[in-house]
């Protein structure tokens, strides 16, 4: 019998703030419906203790300003922990797949972290990814983002890694936060076509969402080869999310899961606390277990229509076009991408709408033939109200490093601490796993 | 001074205790009538004992678990209203039944009314099948039962002849299967219970026993005799109860143990973590159908000092019992044996069996020293196997709150208690390849009597409230109400919970002042459209877990 493995952790004592929706509350109708239902009693499905991550797990992904404990709580490091306790128990070959059922969520956190966006302070995918590649070697790894907002934290992380083909398929940024997630962000020079976006018109139904899936991510997976494919599983597609604008419904993520089949899946967002996640999350985890979820109605759904109109069909149809054409063509290679410069720069202004923090980033990605290269960032976060603004740098050397970067990377590192600007240096060697601060003033 | 009976598969054990004292033990021969068996131990143990010096008798039967485990039920079906979820034809249910539109959501709010005529068309489709008992199951009918209340009463207006019962009656629980199963044991096993109630009252009548009598529950509490006709589920799996309690009485308060009974067929292995028996995670399962019952987390293997040592392909196995030990008249050569061959048994003499066990270990090319080791590290390999699980499972229970998550397991017991006649001869073993604290019991013998005349009773309630909708809902005892006055904060909601707690506390004769402790106390705010809207509070309350009194007698330690 294939063994389903389950985190479930509504963290009942843990809020942003009481009436805030990433609140107590968000799970208990979820805990309701799937102990109801008897269906932990039948061995397929096996329930875990949550644990907590290690801070090592953490800094493997993050730059956290000042430093963790400023941007976590207990429930950050339990919701990051019990994906991990999944990723070992999966590795162990005690279970087939997985649910990480928790909370807080985790898709927005970007590399650098200065506060709290979209509800999300470390990303707790990114942290599985790069635990599992530490921990048992696996390479190539794919996410799949089904929240309905832009998966922009996890892209960020992996935007210049090509062993992590991220997809997400999202409500168009042009009408819902955060505003990004296009068809032309769409990877590094040295991952270019490894971060894939699809951007969905608002009203989107089971149809488009299926469709999507069916005709631009399966084929993409399937010519990826992936050592293990993840879903960062937001539930907000629902046709009666508060948040958002999109006419999915149970049995259409239910569906999208039993094809996609992803080895893990995690929670993200979803806050139609009543009316969608009880039996969101009850159609995942049947269609994980490999069980009937046909029964899996919402009672909404018989009063509401949710065919997509045949303006949605037409745009999804271009989109779906578009990517075939491009997927289709051979890529330009790292080198042509470069270009005569051997840095790769990007300068940007990222916003936290959670704490009303902007900062300004500039980022380098250091040209290597032999491997992903040095990742350099200059951030600045500008002082708000009860918050000091930051100025750091941070040096990343990939997992997979070649000696030579490895050894340039402690160049940087040493030339940082030396420039006696701003307030942090980091380094997050990825190689060694070790990761080091220093306080410049 | 109390009684303690303990009906086991071979022999009923009985105790006297007075304070800290054992007074008197007997074991008599369980027959096939088990209200007889009780009447022949009562008897026996009460000769030179006055009525009117007993206070309490306490008896732990396996009543529930013969007519459930051997099926000897009467002919039940169950009705179902699933509404949205998983498929029920693909849950666990033990009998015929019937799927039903209709539906109620977590909240207790109606999403689907009844088709009445699809209850009329089930009922003619029992009747059918001679069924005549019919258990009533709807998903959160906890939350609010109206939908199982409309069929009941359908049923008993249009067809009297079919006896019903509705789950929410039985259990509180939130689990819409164990719930259904539930009432439906309950259900098919009442008049069996009702019966045999009788017979206890009519036995006592005759010794001239006025005092009161309880009956062991799986988790390790009583019941009243007459509650327990309304439980009677409750009561199921009550042997190892007994034994793991008479283990604890026989030591100390708070300690942390791993206890072991093993008879002539079964060992029992159950964990005594700081002086409270672990219960199982989800609850009891009968022919692995999940039922609404809190039990003791035991593990049973079929091996026993009667397991017969047998080569297969020149490899020393454990086989399934033949008969006794061999130095007991049986017809091979078994785990006793072997320990009467080493000295640890003295229930025969080691000549009569010495041949046999240097015959074997010459067949395997061993002297009779390493072939006595290869056995018993054979037979510890299985209980250690089993013991890893368990620990396992207990550190992996799941949490649901930070502070559950961060207050992590106590370390894993170094102490074994050993009960039944093989253990101790076992336990020695251990403790010299383990290192254990071994500790066997001057009342070995009658431990799971003892276990059940200092078993107290127990309660658990888990109250939840909606202050939005009005209502509360009960675990145990299964109430369900309208709140009177709206409660406003935890405080409030833990006062109402306690109210509860003391009403369903003075049914089941406990008293007033019954120490409790709180589970968990928390609540949610509702939020509909950036207001709040209400309050749903969840308040866990039970006694404080323990038996009535350890024994004063020193155990002699290993």
């Amino acid at each position: 019998m294939s063994k389903t493995g389950l985190v479930f952790f509504p963290a009942f004592d843990w809020a942003i703030s009481p009436t805030h929706p990433e609140r107590e509350e968000r799970l208990l109708y979820t805990r309701d419906q799937i102990f109801e239902e008897g269906i932990l009693d039948q061995g397929r499905i096996i329930e875990y203790k949550p644990r907590l991550a290690a801070e090592k797990d953490i800094q493997r992904v993050h730059f956290c300003v000042p430093d963790l404990a400023a941007q976590t709580t207990t429930a950050h490091f339990i919701s990051a922990g019990s994906a991990l306790k999944l990723g070992d128990a999966l590795m162990a070959g005690e279970i087939n797949n997985g649910f990480s059922l928790v909370r807080p969520p985790g898709h927005h956190a970007m590399r650098v972290v200065h506060g709290n966006r979209g509800f999300c302070n470390i990303n707790n995918e990114a942290i599985l990814v790069e635990y599992l590649r530490k921990k048992y070697g696996l390479r190539k790894i794919a996410i799949v983002d089904t929240d309905v907002h832009h998966g922009d934290g996890t892209q960020d992380i992996f935007y210049h890694d090509p062993d992590v083909l991220f997809i997400s398929l999202h409500q168009d940024g042009r009408t819902l936060y955060p505003g990004t997630g296009f068809v032309d962000e769409a990877g590094g020079p040295g991952a270019y076509l490894k971060n894939i976006n699809i951007p969905l018109p608002p009203g989107t139904s089971d149809e488009g969402f299926l469709k999507v899936w069916r005709e631009i991510i399966s084929p993409l997976l399937q010519s990826f080869h992936p050592e293990l494919i993840l879903n960062s599983a937001g539930q907000d597609n629902h046709f009666t999310d508060p948040l958002a604008n999109m006419q999915v419904s149970a049995q259409g993520y239910a569906r999208l899961t039993e094809e996609l089949k992803p080895h893990l899946a995690v929670l993200e967002g979803g806050y139609a606390i009543e009316t969608a996640l009880p039996y969101v999350n009850m159609g995942i985890l049947l269609a994980l277990a490999g069980q009937d979820y046909s029964w899996v109605i919402e009672p909404q759904l018989q009063k509401q229509q949710i065919k997509q109109s045949a303006e949605v069909s037409r745009y999804v149809d271009k989109l779906i076009t578009y990517w075939q054409k491009i997927l289709s063509q051979l890529p330009p290679s790292k080198e042509e991408l470069y270009g005569q410069t051997s840095i790769y720069t990007n300068q940007r202004s990222i916003y936290y709408d959670t704490e009303n923090i902007r900062e300004q980033q500039q980022e380098y990605l250091h040209y290597c033939p032999d491997c992903l290269g040095l990742y350099q960032v200059i951030s600045q976060s500008d002082r708000t109200s009860g918050r000091p603004g930051y100025l750091i740098e941070g040096i990343s050397i990939p997992i997979y490093a070649c000696s030579a970067c490895h050894e340039k990377g402690y160049q940087l590192w040493e030339e940082a601490k030396k420039k006696r600007k701003g307030h942090f240096c980091y380094l997050q060697d990825k190689k060694e796993d070790r990761y080091l601060v220093h306080k410049v003033i | 001074m109390e009684i303690g009976i303990d009906i086991g598969g071979t022999f009923t054990d009985g105790v006297v205790i007075s304070g800290q004292e054992v007074l008197k033990s007997i074991k008599v021969p369980t027959g096939a009538d088990l209200s007889l068996s009780i009447e022949r131990a009562l008897k026996q143990i009460m000769k030179g004992v006055k009525p009117e010096q007993i206070q309490q008798i306490t008896l732990s039967t396996t009543l529930m678990t013969n007519l459930v485990v051997q099926n000897n039920l009467a002919k039940g079906g169950l009705l179902l209203i699933p509404g949205p979820g998983a498929n029920p034809y693909q849950g666990k249910f033990p009998c015929v039944y019937k799927v039903l539109r209709g539906g109620v959501d977590y909240r207790g709010r109606i999403i689907e009314h009844l088709e009445m005529t699809e209850v009329e068309e089930a009922c003619t489709y029992f009747l059918g099948k001679q069924v005549s008992q019919v258990a009533v199951a709807c998903k959160f009918s906890q939350r609010n039962p109206v939908l199982e209340e409309q069929i009941i009463q359908y049923i008993q207006e249009k067809h009297p002849e079919i006896r019903v019962l509705a789950s929410h009656k039985v259990s509180g629980l939130l689990n819409w299967v164990r719930r259904a199963n539930g009432a439906y044991f309950t259900l098919t096993t009442r008049e069996a219970c009702a019966v045999f109630q009788e017979n206890i009252k009519v036995t006592l009548k005759k010794l001239g026993l006025q005092c009161s009598v309880f009956i062991l529950k799986a988790d390790g509490g009583t019941l009243p005799l007459e509650v327990s006709l309304h439980y009677p589920l409750e009561t199921i799996f009550s042997g190892p109860v007994a034994s793991t309690l008479g283990a604890l009485a026989c030591t100390e308060e708070h300690i942390t143990a791993v206890v072991i009974d093993m008879g002539g067929t079964t060992t029992d292995i159950a964990l005594l973590l700081d002086g409270k028996p672990l219960l199982a995670e989800r609850g009891a399962f009968i022919n692995d159908y999940p039922v609404p019952v809190r039990s003791l987390a035991v593990t049973s293997l079929a091996l026993g000092g009667d397991t017969p040592l047998l080569l297969e392909n020149s490899q020393l196995v454990l086989g399934k019992r033949q008969g006794p030990a061999l130095c007991l008249g049986g017809p091979l050569l078994t785990v006793t044996d072997l320990l009467v061959y080493l000295g640890y048994s003295d229930i025969a003499s080691p000549q009569l069996i010495a041949a046999q066990v240097e015959k074997m270990a010459c067949a395997l090319q061993l002297t009779p020293q390493q072939f006595s080791d290869q056995v018993l590290a054979l037979l510890w390999a299985k209980v250690e196997g089993e013991l890893e699980k368990m620990f396992k499972s207990w550190e992996e229970e799941p949490a649901y709150r930070i502070w559950q998550v961060l207050s992590t397991q106590e370390n894993r017991p170094q102490t074994m208690i050993c009960l039944g006649g093989p253990a101790t001869g076992l336990g020695e073993f251990w403790r010299k390849k383990k290192g254990w604290k071994v500790i066997i019991p001057a009342y070995a013998s009658v431990a799971n009597a003892i276990g059940a005349a200092l078993a107290i009773p127990t309660l658990k309630l888990e109250l939840f409230a909606d202050t939005e909708r009005n209502t509360y809902t009960t675990s145990e005892g299964g109430r369900q109400g309208v709140l009177s006055a709206s409660l406003k904060n935890t405080e409030e909601a833990k006062e109402f919970a306690l109210k509860l707690f003391r009403q369903i506390a003075r049914e089941r004769n406990l008293t007033e002042d019954t120490a409790w402790e709180t589970l968990y106390e928390e609540g949610f705010h509702l939020v509909r459209g950036w207001q709040t809207t209400g309050k749903i509070f969840q308040i866990g309350l039970q006694t404080v877990p323990g038996i009535r009194a350890f024994l004063k007698e020193e155990a002699p330690y290993v």
